[in-house]
Parts: C-alpha cells; sequence; structure tokens
C-alpha cells in the first residue's frame, strides 16, 4: 500500500492500513509474534483504538476499534518479502515508541516508517566475507584443522555468492538453497579427494552450516512458546524445507563427487 | 574440575571462534552495526561456558544441559544489553546462539539416513540407522535446550526486553 492510497482514505482506515503494513514488514523482518503485538497495539493505542491482528502465511490482517459501535477498521497486507533483517526490526520497535511518547501525527509517523524500511545495509561484499570467516570460525569449533577451516571459507564464499545472485535474480529461495548447498558440498568434497585436510567430515559438515535457517527456528520456538502456535508452525514450516533442499543439495554434491564419507 | 591447561587455551580458543562465528551470522541477519559487538560478547561468554562445563566433571558436564545453561548466559547478556544499545534482546541472542547449533550431529544424521536408503545389506542398514536415530535425537534435544535456555530470560525480564528500543527508558 502506498502514501496516495493512505491519503485518499479516511483517518482510521488510514490507521488501520498503516498498522496492517507494519505488522506486515515486522512479520517479513523476523520479529517475533510478541513483539508485533506489543508494537501494533502500542501504535494503535496512541491512536485511541484498539487492535486485533491475524497473521496468515499470506497475508496480516489488523481490525482497529474505537471507542464507538461503528468506529471499526479492516485491512490486510502482505508480508513484506524482506528477509531476516534486524535493522528494520529496530528501526521499527523504536517508531512505535516514538509514536507513543511524542504524540506524534498519523502523517509523520506514516513517513517516518517509510524511512525506517529504507535503512542502509552493509556491503554485500563484506556480508559474504564476514559469512565467511564465520563459517571458518564455526569449522575449528567442530574441531577442524586448519586446512579445513580454508576449504570451508572457500565453499562459502562461492555458496554465498551464487545464494545472493540467485535471489538478486529473484529465483525461488528453495532452489537457491539447494543449487549454494550443492556448490560448497562440491568444493569440501573436492578437498576430501585431494586430501587436503586431516578432517575432512567436519570440512563437509560445516561447508553448508551458513545456511541452516537458524533464526526461523528460534522464531518458531518464541512464538510457541507466547502461544502463537499457528505462526510457530509456518516459520517451522519455512525452515524445515530450507533445511531440507539444503540436504539435499549436500547428498547430491556427496553423489556426484564420490566421496567415500567417513561418517 | 577442570584441568587447568585444557581450560585456558581451549577457553581463549572457544571464545574467539564463537565470537568471530556470531558478528559473521549477525551480519547476515542484518544486525544493527553497533550491536555486532555484544553479538560477538554474548557468543564467546556462552560458548566458553559451554565448553567450561562440558569439561568438568560435574553432573552438568553433558552436552545438552551445558547448552540449556550456556543459552540461558547469552539470553541474560542480550537482554541486559540490548537496553544499553537500544536494539531488540532478539537481534543480539539469536545470532549469539547460532555458534552453539549442533551442526556435527545433524550432519551425521543426514549420514545415517544417506546410508539406509543407499546401503543394500540389511546389517548395514540397522547400523545407518542407529546412527541416524542417535544423532537426530540429540540434535533436537541440543536446539531444544538451546532455545528454552535462551528464550527463558526474554520472557522473564519482558519488560525490560520490550522496552530496549524506548528513547526515554534509560
Amino acid at each position: 500500500m502506498n502514501d496516495t492510497i493512505y491519503n485518499n482514505v479516511c483517518p482510521g482506515s488510514r490507521l488501520a492500513g498503516f498498522i496492517a503494513e507494519y505488522a506486515a514488514w515486522l512479520w517479513g523482518c523476523g520479529a517475533t509474534c510478541e513483539r508485533i503485538d506489543k508494537n501494533i497495539s502500542r501504535i494503535a493505542g496512541s491512536y485511541g483504538y484498539q487492535v486485533n491482528l491475524s497473521i496468515l502465511p499470506g497475508s496480516v490482517t489488523a481490525v482497529i476499534s474505537g471507542s464507538d459501535a461503528a468506529d471499526h477498521f479492516v485491512a490486510c497486507h502482505s508480508p513484506a518479502p524482506c528477509g531476516i533483517d534486524y535493522s528494520v526490526n529496530t528501526a521499527l520497535s523504536a517508531l512505535s515508541w516514538r509514536i507513543c511518547d511524542r504524540n506524534m501525527p498519523l502523517d509523520t509517523a506514516i513517513s517516518e516508517f517509510r524511512a525506517a524500511t529504507a535503512v542502509r545495509h552493509l556491503n554485500p561484499v563484506v556480508i559474504i566475507v564476514l559469512t565467511s570467516l564465520a563459517n571458518a570460525s564455526f569449522c575449528r569449533l567442530f574441531g577442524g584443522d586448519a586446512a579445513a577451516m580454508s576449504v570451508v571459507f572457500a565453499a562459502t564464499l562461492a555458496g554465498y555468492f551464487v545464494k545472493h545472485s540467485m535471489l538478486c535474480h529473484h529465483i525461488d529461495v528453495r532452489i537457491a538453497f539447494l543449487v549454494s548447498a550443492f556448490v560448497s558440498s562440491v568444493i569440501c568434497s573436492g578437498s576430501i579427494l585431494q586430501g587436503w585436510s586431516s578432517t575432512p567430515d567436519v570440512a563437509l559438515a560445516t561447508g553448508v552450516l551458513y545456511l541452516i535457517p537458524g533464526v526461523p527456528y528460534l522464531n518458531a520456538a518464541a512464538d510457541l512458546i507466547s502461544r502463537n502456535y499457528l505462526c510457530a508452525l509456518c516459520r517451522a514450516m519455512d525452515a524445515v524445507v530450507l533445511t531440507a533442499m539444503l540436504s539435499a543439495g549436500l547428498s547430491v554434491g556427496i553423489f556426484v563427487m564420490k566421496v567415500n564419507l567417513p561418517w | 574440575m577442570v584441568e587447568p591447561s585444557l581450560c585456558w587455551t581451549g577457553v581463549a580458543e572457544d571464545a574467539l571462534f564463537a565470537a568471530m562465528a556470531a558478528i559473521g551470522f549477525s551480519s547476515i541477519s542484518h544486525t544493527p552495526r553497533h550491536a555486532f559487538f555484544v553479538c560477538g560478547f554474548a557468543a564467546a561468554v556462552g560458548h566458553s561456558l559451554r565448553f567450561l562445563i562440558m569439561n568438568g566433571s560435574s553432573l552438568l558436564s553433558g552436552i545438552v544441559v551445558a547448552s540449556f545453561i550456556a543459552a540461558f548466559a547469552v539470553g541474560t547478556i542480550a537482554v541486559i544489553f540490548s537496553r544499553i544499545i537500544r536494539v531488540p534482546a532478539e537481534a543480539c541472542l539469536f545470532p549469539a546462539l547460532l555458534p552453539m547449533i549442533p551442526g556435527m550431529y545433524a550432519y551425521r544424521a543426514i549420514g545415517g539416513l544417506v546410508g539406509c536408503v543407499t546401503t543394500p545389506a540389511l546389517g548395514e542398514v540397522n547400523a545407518n540407522f542407529i546412527l541416524m536415530g542417535y544423532n537426530m535425537l540429540m540434535t533436537m534435544a541440543i536446539v531444544l535446550s538451546l532455545i528454552i535456555g535462551g528464550n527463558a530470560p526474554v520472557f522473564i525480564f519482558k519488560k525490560m526486553s520490550f522496552q530496549a528500543t524506548r528513547q526515554s527508558f534509560l
């Protein structure tokens, strides 16, 4: 929903639309349901409304109700396809408090919301290098030697680059995970065949760990604890599918390279 | 008792690599840059605490219990520091927990599964099935202990966790 649409409707509808879009962004960027609920209740309360939110895999629906029985508005928005993004999560959470503490007009809130969702990130090259270093460190934590760490660094660099490129070209995230895991496992398997490392199993195991959707799993558990069972199941299933795709990519890579594995 | 020589070199190495891993994983999930240090610190404390517990001789030395205690420590650090740096506690907590994910157990579980479906001999299938079952159960138990231990402080100190981004809070 863009600002032009917001401007052509009554204040209650504008607020409902804003809250639905705000919640859709928080859901998309990986906020827990409890945080989404608290933030939107805070925003709606600042404008004298109560809010009920319904989150389904394909849509976020906000129903706001005022003191008058006829003062009800409904708005629906698709989840923002931004991926896990704690910078946006932080900016949106801070915005909800500013709206509450400063009695911010709705127009200002909407313009600050636009700024918060356009937050700048690290350069993708820096992210790829940091991720590769992280995965090499992971390899060391699991007992890998220096050669295994180097191989994992290279495998992560290549795999993450492939994943990033595919996602930039709007290729399905599941296919991107499958192909990235395949690329990383082929590189790690190659090092096993060359006999570079004395801990080849660790290299192969950690070479694809950067793809594990750890945050969605943790979010699912947090939603489960706060009794948001449907959202928890939705997030867990998404994570399970991605884990299955990376497992498939890893297995295919091992088969193609004909590696005799030291499980 | 923890052996002293094992303790200091092992703990320092564990802390260093856990911090590097957490900072890298923070960058993937676009954690705000000023929170990277807290993610690294929480992961270093958590992972080295787990290392110390697991290398001790107490009843708590199993990886599942050790992971729970370490995750609780990480969660507590994340909640306390989230107030100071004005970032949601989850933004520091989740990347800091990731270095404790049981990757080797998960890998061996996949290995067992692949072995089950590719081996024609029944005896080998049984061995692979046991390999898969044991490692899958361990993976699930450790992940569960990380999740419950890490999230517990967020829910115990709820007010602190959910007011972290409020500018007039401090």
